[in-house]
C-alpha cells in the first residue's frame, strides 16, 4: 500500500507541474504587461518598463515560467499582488481557511445526506420515501446553488433573522453558506449513490447471498454496500471539486472574505498574479485530494489493491 | 419424497405485460436422486429453480397457484425469515456464471464461511468453522491456502468450484445447479460434472439438474423432465426418455436436432419455429404451432397427461387412442 | 438408432453453438429506423420525460420566437415611472430597477441561456470525441500522452479553469463559451474513451478488423454508433450543467455582463432589491431551473429509454 501511495505521490509532480504550466500559460493571454495595467495607458514608457523589470516582465515567456515554479519550490513565493503589492502568498493564507472550511463542511454534509439517503432510497425502491428522495434529488439537482443562497440568505438571514447573512467568523455563518453549496453535490451523490445500489443489488453474487440465506440487512451492509460505494468514491474527488466551485461562487453572496472573493476581486482588477497564485493553490489542494480518493479507492477494492502490493504488476 | 412440486404456476408481471413463465409444473423426486429439467432457453426451467428458493422477484413475480412440498413442509407457506433458514443448509442452489456469481471484495473463503455462520444452529466457533471452509475447499480441488484469495484470482473453472463449495458446505438435502457448466469450456465442464456427481454420492444430496444439453443430462441423471413452454410435456426415467418407445413430438424433436458422430449421415433437422410467445400462448397444446404430427384437436383442447409405468407424456396422440403401441411408428424415432 | 451417450454429449454442445450464433445474427439484422422508433416508443412511455420534452420544448419556442412573444425593444426600454413594480397584468413578472419589463428580459434572457448550453456541450463534445476516439482506438502513445494531458486538466477545478481564461480573456458571451468549454472537454475525453475502450474490444470490431476495413471506416462505421448511446445521453446531462455554470459564472460578473438580459446577470443585478422585490429573482431562477430541469428529464428518459434493461 505504501508502494501505492509513493509511487502516486511521484505522479503528482508531474502532474502539478503541468497545472502550473496550464494556468501559466492561460493567464499569459492577458493582453497588456503589468506595468500598464498598474500605472495606466497614461503613465510615462521609463516608468512602465521598469515596473514591468520589477516583475520580471522583461525575459521571454519561458524564462519567466521557470523563475516563477523556482520561486514556488524555493521560496514558497507565489510573486507579489500587482494592486497591494504584498506577497500573494499572505492574501491566499489569510483567506484559505474559509474557504478549506466551506468546502470541508459542504462536502461532509453533502456526503451524509447525499449517500445516506442514496442508500435508503434504493433499499426501498418504489417506496413514498424513494419517490421523494428521488423528486427532491432531482429538483435541488437542478437549483442553481447561487439561487437557492440567495433564497436562505432572504429567509432565514433577512426575514426571519435567525443567521447572520455576511461576513465570516463564527459558525453561525457557516450555515447558510454550507447548506447553498451542500444541496447541489448532495442532490448528484443521492442519485449517483441510489443508481449505483440498485446496480448492486441486480448483481448475481446478490443471487448468491440470498440464495445462501442471508438476511436482507446482511445482504445490504455486507455484498452491496462496498461494491455500491466504488462508482461513488471515485466521484467523491469531483465532488469535492464541485463543492469547491460552489464556495467560491456562495462567497460572493455571503461577502465571505474567502478565496473565491479573492480570485473574482482579483479578475476585475487584473491583477494577474494573484489569481495565478489562488488558483495554482487550489489545484494543488485538489489534486491532494484525488490523490486521496485514488488511495481510499485502492483500499476497497481489491483488484488495485493487490496490483499494488504485487510490485505494480497486474496478476489479471 | 424429498420434493413434490403441484401444479405450479409463476407469472411475471410487468407494466404493460403478463410473462407466463411456469404453467401448472408439476415434479416429484425421492432423496439421493438426479432429477433432470431440460428445455430450450426461456422454457421456464430458472424460474421453477427460484420459485422453489423463494427467489423470485419480488416486485415482478408471482406465484399464482399450487404448492411446493419439501421435506413435509410447502415452502410456498414459509415466510421470509423461515425460508433464510432453509436457504443454503437444507436446500441450496450453483448458478450459470460463475463470473459473476461471486461477490469480488469478499475472499472466497469468507463467502464461503459465510453460508456456515448463517446457518451456525450447533454454534460451532470459528476456529471450527475454518477447518469445515478448508475441507470443502480441498473437497472441490482447490488448495486451501487460497481462501484469503479473492474471486478475480481464480479462474472461470475455480470459480465455479468455490460456487459449488459454497452451496454444498452446509451439506444441503437439495442441491439446484442451474446450467453449472453452459458458461464453461468444454473440457472443465466434465470435471465439474463428475465432481457434482462425485458430491452428491458422498452426501447423498438430491440434486435438479437444469440444463438444455440432453449430454449432460444422459451422465448425470435418474429422472428426467422434458420442459416446454413452461409445462412438463414428458417425464419419466432416463432410460424412458433416452430408450422408451413413445416420446412426445417435442422430445423427438430435441433428439432429432442433435448432430450423429458414428450414425449415417443424416441431415440435421432442426424443430421449425420459435418458442411460443410466452405473453400470448396459444390455445390448446402449446407445441401445436411447431408439431409435425398435429391434429385438430391440439389447436383446441389442451392433453392431458398419458401415463405409463411412471413415464408421463402431455399429448393428444396418446389419449385418442389409449394404447401406446400403436403410435410407436409416429412416436419412436 | 441410439446415440451413444458420449457422442451424444459432444454433439449437443455443437448444437448449441450453432444456435446461439443464428440468434446473434437474426438481431443484428435489425433495422436502424425500427431502432429509432423502438427507442421513440420507450421514451413516450416514460412520463417524466415526457413532462422534460414539453418544459424543453416550450423553453425552445421562447427562445426561437422570443421577438414574436415581446418585442426586444421592451427588454431595453427604461420606463422610469414603473420601477420595481410587482408582477400586475401589465407586466406579469414585474418590472426591474430601470422599470424594465421582466418577462421580456427573461424571454430573451432564453437565447443566451439555451445557446451557451448547448453551444458549449457540442463544441466539447466534437473535441472530446476527436480526443477520447483516438485515446480510445489506437491506445499507446497516443493514448499515454492524451490522458496525461487530461490528467493534468482534471487537477483544476471545472470553475478555476472557466476563472482564468475569463481572467486572461476578458468577459464577453464568445468568451464564456470557451471557458465553460475548455473545462468540460476533459471529463468528455475520458468518457468517451472508456466507452470507445469497451466497444473496440467487441467482436465485431474485431471482425471488421480482421476483412481489412480502414480505421476510419472502423471507428465511424462501428465504434461510434455503438457507442453513441451513453454519449448521447452524457451531452443531454451536459447541457443542464452548462446551462447551470453559464448562469453561475455571469452570477458572479465573471461571464454575460448586464444589461444584457442572461438569467444569472439577471440574478446578480437583483441581488439590491432582493428584500423588496423578491420576485427579480423568483422569475429568472425559477428558468433556470426549469431549462435545467427538462435537460435532466429528457436525459434520464433517454438513458432508460436507450438500455432498457437498466429498468426492472
Amino acid at each position: 500500500m505504501l508502494r501505492f501511495i509513493v509511487k502516486r505521490l511521484l505522479y503528482m509532480l508531474p502532474v502539478l507541474l503541468g497545472v502550473a504550466f496550464l494556468v501559466f500559460t492561460i493567464l499569459s493571454l492577458t493582453p497588456g504587461d503589468p506595468g500598464t495595467i498598474i500605472l495606466g495607458i497614461t503613465a510615462k514608457p521609463e516608468d512602465i518598463a521598469s515596473l514591468n523589470a520589477q516583475f520580471g516582465y522583461d525575459k521571454p515567456f519561458f524564462i519567466r515560467f521557470v523563475n516563477y515554479i523556482s520561486d514556488i519550490v524555493l521560496h514558497q513565493d507565489l510573486g507579489l499582488s500587482y494592486q497591494s503589492r504584498e506577497p500573494v502568498i499572505q492574501s491566499i493564507m489569510s483567506r484559505f481557511p474559509n474557504t478549506l472550511t466551506l468546502t470541508v463542511l459542504s462536502m461532509s454534509v453533502s456526503a451524509m445526506i447525499g449517500i445516506g439517503l442514496g442508500i435508503l432510497s434504493a433499499v426501498r425502491q418504489y417506496s413514498v420515501l424513494d419517490h421523494v428522495c428521488v423528486i427532491t434529488a432531482l429538483i435541488f439537482a437542478c437549483i442553481p446553488g447561487f439561487w437557492l443562497g440567495l433564497m436562505l440568505l432572504m429567509l432565514f438571514a433577512l426575514k426571519l433573522d435567525w443567521l447572520p447573512p455576511y461576513g465570516a467568523g463564527t459558525l453561525w455563518h457557516f450555515i447558510l453558506p454550507t447548506i447553498t453549496v451542500s444541496m447541489t453535490s448532495a442532490a448528484g451523490l443521492l442519485r449517483l449513490t441510489r443508481s449505483a445500489m440498485l446496480e448492486t443489488i441486480r448483481q448475481e453474487y446478490i443471487r448468491t447471498a440470498r440464495a445462501k440465506g442471508a438476511s436482507e440487512r446482511r445482504i445490504i451492509v455486507r455484498h452491496a454496500l462496498k461494491n455500491a460505494m466504488m462508482p461513488v468514491i471515485t466521484t467523491l474527488g469531483t465532488s469535492f471539486g464541485a463543492s469547491l466551485g460552489g464556495a467560491i461562487i456562495a462567497e460572493t453572496i455571503f461577502a465571505m472574505p474567502g478565496m473565491g472573493t479573492l480570485i473574482t476581486t482579483a479578475i476585475r482588477q487584473k491583477d494577474i498574479p494573484v489569481v495565478m497564485g489562488s488558483t495554482l493553490f487550489l489545484a494543488a489542494l485538489f489534486s491532494i485530494i484525488i490523490l486521496i480518493v485514488d488511495v481510499l479507492y485502492a483500499f476497497i477494492d481489491p483488484r488495485i489493491k493487490a496490483k499494488y502490493q504485487n510490485g505494480g504488476k497486474s496478476r489479471e | 419424497m424429498i420434493l413434490d412440486i403441484k401444479d405450479l404456476s409463476v407469472v411475471y408481471q410487468t407494466d404493460m405485460e403478463v410473462v407466463h413463465a411456469v404453467n401448472s409444473i408439476s415434479l416429484s423426486m425421492e432423496q439421493g436422486e438426479t432429477l433432470g429439467l431440460v428445455g430450450e432457453t426461456g422454457a421456464g426451467k430458472t424460474t421453477t429453480a427460484l420459485a422453489l428458493m423463494g427467489l423470485l422477484p419480488e416486485r415482478t413475480a408471482k406465484v399464482t397457484k399450487g404448492s411446493i412440498w419439501f421435506d413435509g413442509t410447502d415452502l410456498l407457506s414459509l415466510s421470509e425469515r423461515e425460508l433464510q433458514r432453509v436457504r443454503g443448509d437444507k436446500i441450496s442452489m450453483i448458478f450459470q456464471d460463475p463470473m459473476t456469481a461471486l461477490n469480488p471484495v469478499l475472499t472466497v473463503g469468507d463467502q464461503i464461511a459465510e453460508a456456515l455462520l448463517l446457518h451456525n444452529v450447533e454454534g460451532h466457533s470459528r476456529k471450527e468453522i475454518e477447518a469445515r471452509v478448508e475441507e470443502t475447499l480441498e473437497l472441490v480441488g482447490i488448495p486451501k491456502e487460497r481462501k484469503k484469495d479473492y474471486p478475480y484470482q481464480f479462474s472461470g473453472g475455480m470459480r465455479q468450484r468455490v460456487v459449488i463449495a459454497i452451496a454444498l458446505v452446509c451439506k444441503p438435502d437439495l442441491l439446484i445447479a442451474d446450467e453449472p457448466t453452459t458458461a464453461l469450456d468444454v473440457t472443465i465442464q466434465a470435471q465439474i460434472l463428475s465432481m457434482i456427481c462425485d458430491l452428491q454420492r458422498k452426501y447423498k444430496t438430491s440434486v435438479i439438474m437444469i440444463t438444455h444439453d440432453l449430454g449432460v443430462v444422459a451422465e448425470t441423471c435418474d429422472k428426467v423432465g422434458i420442459i416446454y413452454a413452461g409445462e412438463v410435456v414428458e417425464y419419466g426415467t432416463l432410460a424412458d426418455i433416452f430408450e422408451g418407445d413413445v416420446h412426445h413430438p417435442y422430445t423427438v424433436g430435441l433428439f432429432r436436432s442433435i448432430p450423429s458422430l458414428t450414425g449415417s449421415a443424416r441431415r440435421l433437422s432442426p424443430i421449425e419455429g420459435l418458442m411460443p410467445d410466452p405473453t400470448a400462448l396459444p390455445e390448446g397444446c402449446y407445441f401445436s404451432p411447431r408439431c409435425k404430427q398435429c391434429m385438430d384437436i391440439c389447436k383446441k383442447q389442451k392433453p392431458k397427461v398419458y401415463e405409463k409405468n411412471g413415464h408421463q407424456i402431455r399429448c393428444h396422440l396418446y389419449q385418442q387412442t389409449g394404447t401406446a403401441g400403436e403410435m410407436e411408428g409416429s412416436g419412436g424415432r | 438408432m441410439l446415440l451413444s451417450i458420449r457422442e451424444l454429449r459432444q454433439s449437443t454442445r455443437m448444437e448449441g453453438r450453432a444456435v446461439n450464433k443464428k440468434d446473434r445474427d437474426g438481431s443484428r439484422t435489425g433495422k436502424r429506423t425500427s431502432q429509432v422508433s423502438e427507442i421513440w416508443r420507450r421514451f413516450r412511455k416514460n412520463r417524466a420525460a415526457m413532462a422534460g420534452l414539453i418544459i424543453l420544448s416550450i423553453i425552445v419556442f421562447f427562445t426561437l420566437f422570443a421577438d414574436l412573444i415581446v418585442p426586444y425593444s421592451k427588454c431595453i426600454d427604461q420606463v422610469g415611472a414603473e420601477r420595481l413594480q410587482w408582477p400586475s397584468m401589465r407586466h406579469i413578472f414585474g418590472t426591474d430597477e430601470y422599470g424594465r419589463d421582466l418577462f421580456a428580459r427573461v424571454i430573451h434572457g432564453s437565447r443566451y441561456s439555451l445557446f451557451i448550453g448547448v453551444a458549449t456541450s457540442l463544441i466539447a463534445l466534437v473535441i472530446g470525441a476527436v480526443l477520447g476516439a483516438s485515446a480510445g482506438y489506437f491506445g499507446g502513445m497516443v493514448d499515454m500522452v492524451i490522458c496525461r494531458i487530461v490528467d493534468v486538466f482534471m487537477c483544476v477545478p471545472p470553475i478555476l479553469l472557466s476563472l482564468a481564461v475569463v481572467a486572461a480573456l476578458g468577459t464577453s458571451l464568445q468568451n464564456l463559451v470557451i471557458a465553460i468549454t475548455i473545462s468540460s472537454i476533459p471529463g468528455n475525453v475520458r468518457l468517451i474513451r472508456s466507452v470507445v475502450l469497451t466497444v473496440a474490444e467487441q467482436d465485431y470490431v474485431e471482425a471488421a478488423r480482421s476483412y481489412g476495413c480502414s480505421h476510419a471506416r472502423i471507428i465511424f462505421r462501428y465504434v461510434l454508433p455503438n457507442a453513441m448511446g451513453p454519449i448521447i445521453v452524457n451531452t443531454t446531462m451536459a447541457i443542464s450543467d452548462m446551462i447551470l455554470s453559464a448562469a453561475g459564472l455571469s452570477f458572479i460578473g465573471m461571464g454575460i455582463q448586464p444589461p444584457s438580459p442572461e438569467w444569472g446577470a439577471l440574478l446578480s443585478g437583483a441581488q439590491k432589491y432582493m428584500f423588496s422585490s423578491p420576485y427579480l429573482l423568483l422569475f429568472p431562477g425559477a428558468f433556470i431551473m426549469l431549462s435545467s430541469l427538462s435537460f435532466n428529464l429528457v436525459g434520464d428518459g433517454l438513458t432508460d429509454a436507450l438500455d432498457p434493461k437498466l429498468k426492472d
